[in-house]
């Protein structure tokens, strides 16, 4: 599903180049729940932007699902992005000015999705995640797991074949990570969508299939995580 | 899709309602305007438009050809209009007509002195009136008749029907009453209240009937069948005086009846402009305001937008293109321009009554008009699109990975964008200060030069009915004198601040027989001086211990252009009869208070008064004095109003244009400026929201809110320096122009400058300081945590 071969990323300051990644070959796989770890400034976020399509690499070449991302133009790229990718963040990014239906209808105004579709669409998510009764509440009305949760069905009901999660746990309280850890497996498991997620916790990334560990830009080990869970 | 960015739209409006409060007030102020300014040139430029076959109507001017140059006048001789409409082919209609006069019209009881004018039927043909009752085929032909406005005709009759009635004109004439049409509009050049036939006009003055070609005093109007004929007709208009009035150096000129309002400056024989550089400034105005206020909205978005750039990270994030973000925020500004639009409404109705008062205009709002709503909507929707546009494309332009992981990387460039935008502001602010400045100069300046005579204290009353010959005249004089409530009296053939009689047949010893120099001349009984406090500087003036049927005073500027070394005592030759000076005036102001005073003659005829006019006795109140002087005249001549007038209003009245400029350029320039501080604010509210940190750290290590805001405040006082450097030299440019036209002008001082740089600096500071204040006395822990 997502080849990478020798990213590189850089920044050029006077002259002097700072690499955030450098030779980064891996390739991800469909149903794969891919956890990349590494301390502060390894470059993991980075990693996740340009598998995000939310940055370019300097260097290298990048083909999701067989389509050279690189050489695409902004319109092809936008396109292949809202149809396949999700993305879950730290700091959850709900928009404020927009209900919980809202935030949530909105990649789907976006992908131009019939109106009823949209609305039985969030509907069902809604129904799914328990929170029908919040579904009218603005973002700062809500508890942060529960803000994440709404994040991670905006992220999902688009009906993303990848979920790209920055640390999704990282503001959350130990139950409420492990909760929100439960429902990527879920998911990963039952309905088969790709998971990357970005994570500095062992116990998180214990839930994923695969670990990338990342160390100044390189990747320096690349596991297979036995399920114990 | 739509509906949803909407309701965002309007959440994010009301979330923040002192930011919309600020853009909704700027945008309206600015709006509203715009609109009333646009208005008022609407109703100048719709002047003379309302007749039919307009485009194709025509005013014949006189271009008086002299030695040194072409001089323009609107009248012409009573002759011409038979001669083009019988002579010129292509010609549809050709009509003369008096210049408007006050005059007596009454029935029964009720008199009323009202604006009459003479015309014979093609007047009625040319200018398609509207006809309430009446046959409009048959009126203007039978003498004794008469055609009323509906307020005429409801004053003088109320509710009663007038047709075929008869009314009294001048208290002597019965006239019976043939039509009635509506009233003449506001934006019409003639102005009158009823109107007679031209044969009563030579019935009443035989001088009208044997009027020549030589006698210049009438409006002539003439309607093209097509104007594909205008080129040979106008040919023919330009010889007309030379074909029928031998040795007349004259030529005809044709002036479009649509641009007789506003192009009424000519020179060298041309329209060269007149009100319409006016109208040119005012919808420059008009549409700077309105810049002004998108460029307000520009920075207020464009300030906001670290709380705006995560929303548009998040949007990009989950699959936005920049396209539908540029639509969000372009409709943003659409709904805000909109609310706007409906605050401005409100504005321009509140408003206009006060403006219409000020302006003695007659603005009104159609609301059928088709015109105005597209206006209004096409502004606003321009308007929002203005303002819209900067803050769409930069806020949409933002990386959603930079923008999520915090702000600071940007906000450099967009900063000098908007440092720009705040200098533009100020630089207009302060060039309509300067601008200002200097008119209220100029109309002081004139208001205070002094005019050769004292012009406070002075009424003049028109001789009329009863009053009339010269035995008459010296009972009332003397009756005027005796009450007390005049201490002296003369009479005058004109209104002291009348445009009058002037001709080129003085000679005098050593002119050049070649050129022709137009003197003015006025009839005037005694004690001239004494009435008005004008000076004789040589000689004497009139007096009844002299015979003076053959003597005439001249002014110090005819001395000059005659070349008379001894004036006293010189004889010139009027037509050909020989007159001897006997004495020189100072020149004093009867026309233009703006131009150099013409020549003129004065002389003492025993009858041919049509003024008298009254110092009032200064010991005395001034409303009985008035009212003695009211009641006496009534006493002479029952039938006829009083009619008095100060001759000091009528002088105010020729600096109307000028005030009118003064007064909108005052409320429009404060508007301005008002609009420019809602921006600085903006821009000072940005400012303080990004160095809040900074400030935060300064407080930490001890600096106090003075050293704070003195931080703060520098900056701006750069820009607004900076803006009055660039605003002074252009200021000065358009300054000088405007000053140009006039030959007395006030020196273009300092002071004016000096206003816009204290104020300027006052309202930059003040803004500045009230927003920025919260910022350097917050608790910089609230700052610092975040971080």
């Amino acid at each position: 599903m997502i080849e990478l071969k020798n990213i590189e990323k850089y920044y050029a300051n006077k002259g002097v180049k700072s690499y955030i990644l450098r030779h980064v070959t891996t390739s991800i796989k469909q149903g794969e729940f891919v956890s990349i770890m590494g301390p502060s400034g390894a470059g993991k976020s980075t990693l996740l932007n340009i598998l995000g399509m939310l940055e370019e690499p300097t260097y290298g070449q990048y083909e999701f699902m067989g389509e050279d991302v690189v050489s695409l133009n902004e319109r092809k790229r936008i396109e292949l992005y809202r149809n396949h990718i999700g993305f879950v963040f730290q700091a959850y990014h709900l928009i404020d000015e927009m209900t919980v239906a809202e935030n949530i209808e909105a990649p789907l105004l976006y992908k131009k999705v019939p109106g009823s579709e949209r609305k039985s669409r969030v509907a069902d998510i809604l129904d799914r995640f328990n929170m029908v009764a919040k579904s009218d509440l603005f973002p700062n009305q809500l508890s942060g797991g529960q803000q994440q949760l709404v994040g991670i069905a905006r992220a999902l009901v688009a009906q993303p074949s990848i979920i790209l999660a920055d640390e999704p746990t990282g503001n959350l309280q130990s139950t409420q990570a492990l909760q929100i850890m439960d429902l990527f497996k879920k998911l990963n498991e039952e309905e088969g969508i790709t998971i990357v997620q970005v994570t500095h916790s062992e116990v998180n990334a214990a839930y994923g299939s695969r670990i990338l560990h990342l160390l100044d830009g390189v990747i320096k080990e690349d596991v297979v995580v036995q399920q114990t869970v | 899709m739509f509906r949803l960015n909407l309701k965002i739209a309007l959440r994010n409006l009301w979330k923040n309602k002192g930011y919309t409060l600020i853009n909704v007030g700027g945008l309206a102020i600015g709006l509203a305007s715009c609109m009333v300014l646009l208005l008022y040139v609407a109703y100048e430029w719709s002047y003379d438009k309302q007749f039919k076959n307009y485009d194709k109507t025509y005013v014949v001017y006189l271009n008086s050809v002299s030695s040194t140059d072409i001089v323009s006048y609107g009248v012409t001789p009573a002759p011409m209009a038979k001669e083009i409409s019988e002579k010129i082919q292509g010609v549809a209609y050709a009509s003369h007509s008096s210049t408007p006069t006050n005059e007596l019209l009454s029935y029964k009881q009720n008199n009323f002195k009202k604006a009459a004018i003479f015309a014979d039927p093609s007047f009625l043909k040319i200018l398609d009136y509207k006809f309430i009752k009446g046959n409009p085929m048959k009126v203007l032909q039978e003498t004794n008749s008469v055609i009323l406005t509906q307020t005429m005709a409801r004053n003088l009759f109320g509710d009663e029907d007038p047709i075929n009635k008869t009314v009294k004109f001048q208290n002597s004439e019965p006239l019976k009453v043939e039509a009635v049409i509506e009233d003449v509009p506001k934006n019409s050049t003639i102005q009158f209240d009823y109107l007679m036939p031209w044969s009563l006009n030579e019935k009443l003055n035989i001088w009208v009937k044997n009027a020549t070609w030589g006698s210049n005093a009438f409006l002539t109007l003439m309607q093209l069948k097509d104007n594909k004929y205008l080129d040979n007709v106008s040919g023919q208009i330009k010889g007309i005086y030379k074909r029928n009035w031998k040795n007349s150096e004259n030529e005809g000129l044709m002036h479009p009846l649509s641009k007789w309002h506003l192009y009424d400056k000519f020179e060298n024989g041309k329209s060269t402009g007149g009100k319409i550089d006016q109208i040119r400034i005012f919808i420059v105005l008009a549409f700077c305001i309105l810049l002004i206020a998108c460029v307000n909205f520009m920075n207020l978005s464009t300030a906001r937008s670290e709380k705006r750039s995560r929303e548009v990270g998040v949007r990009k994030a989950i699959g936005s293109s920049r396209k539908s973000l540029i639509g969000q925020f372009l409709m943003e500004s659409m709904v805000l321009s909109l609310i706007g639009m409906l605050v401005a409404f409100t504005l321009i109705e509140i408003s206009l009554p006060y403006f219409n008062n000020l302006l003695n205009i007659q603005l009104v709002i159609n609301y059928q008009d088709w015109k105005f709503w597209s206006t209004l909507l096409g502004l606003t929707i321009i308007t929002g699109f203005i303002a819209g546009s900067y803050p769409a494309f930069y806020l949409s332009s933002f990386e959603p990975v930079k923008v999520l992981k915090g702000f600071a990387a940007i906000g450099g460039s967009s900063l000098s964008v908007r440092r720009v935008l705040v200098v533009f502001q100020f630089v207009f602010a302060a060039c309509l200060i300067v601008c200002t400045g200097v008119i209220y100069q100029q109309l002081n300046f004139i208001k205070n030069k002094p005019i050769g005579y004292d012009r406070n204290g002075l009424i003049e009353i028109p001789v009329q009915g009863n009053l009339k010959g010269k035995e008459k005249l010296d009972l009332v004089k003397d009756q005027l004198l005796k009450s007390g409530a005049a201490t002296s009296v003369t009479y005058f053939s004109h209104s002291l601040n009348q445009f009058g009689d002037a001709t080129f047949d003085f000679s005098w010893p050593g002119k050049n027989p070649k050129e022709l120099i137009l003197f003015n001349y006025r009839g005037t009984g005694y004690d001239f001086t004494e009435t008005t406090g004008a000076k004789i500087i040589a000689g004497r003036e009139f007096s009844s211990r002299f015979v003076d049927t053959v003597n005439v005073l001249v002014n110090e500027t005819a001395v000059k252009i005659m070349g008379l070394k001894q004036p006293v005592g010189t004889i010139i030759k009027w037509d050909d009869t020989p007159v001897t000076i006997v004495g020189v005036m100072k020149d004093f102001v009867m026309e233009s208070p703006y131009q150099k005073v013409n020549p003129l003659v004065m002389y003492n005829p025993t009858s041919n008064y049509n003024y008298i006019i009254a110092r009032l006795n200064p010991d005395q109140n001034l409303s009985s004095s008035v009212s003695t002087i009211d009641n006496i005249i009534k006493k002479f001549n029952p039938d006829f109003p009083v009619d008095h007038r100060f001759v000091n209003d009528d002088f105010e009245s020729k600096l109307q244009n000028e005030k009118l400029l003064g007064t909108l350029s005052n409320w429009f320039g404060g508007f301005a400026v008002f609009i420019s501080c809602l921006g600085l604010l903006g821009l000072a509210l940005f400012m303080a929201e990004q160095r809040k940190k900074e400030i935060s750290i300064r407080k930490v290590l001890g600096a106090s809110t003075a050293n704070i805001l003195t931080l703060l405040n520098k900056d701006f006082i750069k820009l607004v320096a900076i803006a009055n450097l660039i605003a002074f030299p252009l200021a000065y440019i358009i300054i000088s122009h405007w000053l140009s036209a006039y030959s007395f002008r006030v020196a273009i001082s300092v002071l004016p400058f000096a206003i816009a740089v204290g104020l300027s600096f006052l309202i930059a500071i003040l803004t500045v300081s009230i927003q920025s204040v919260k910022v350097a006395k917050s608790n910089p822990v609230d700052a610092l945590k975040y971080e």
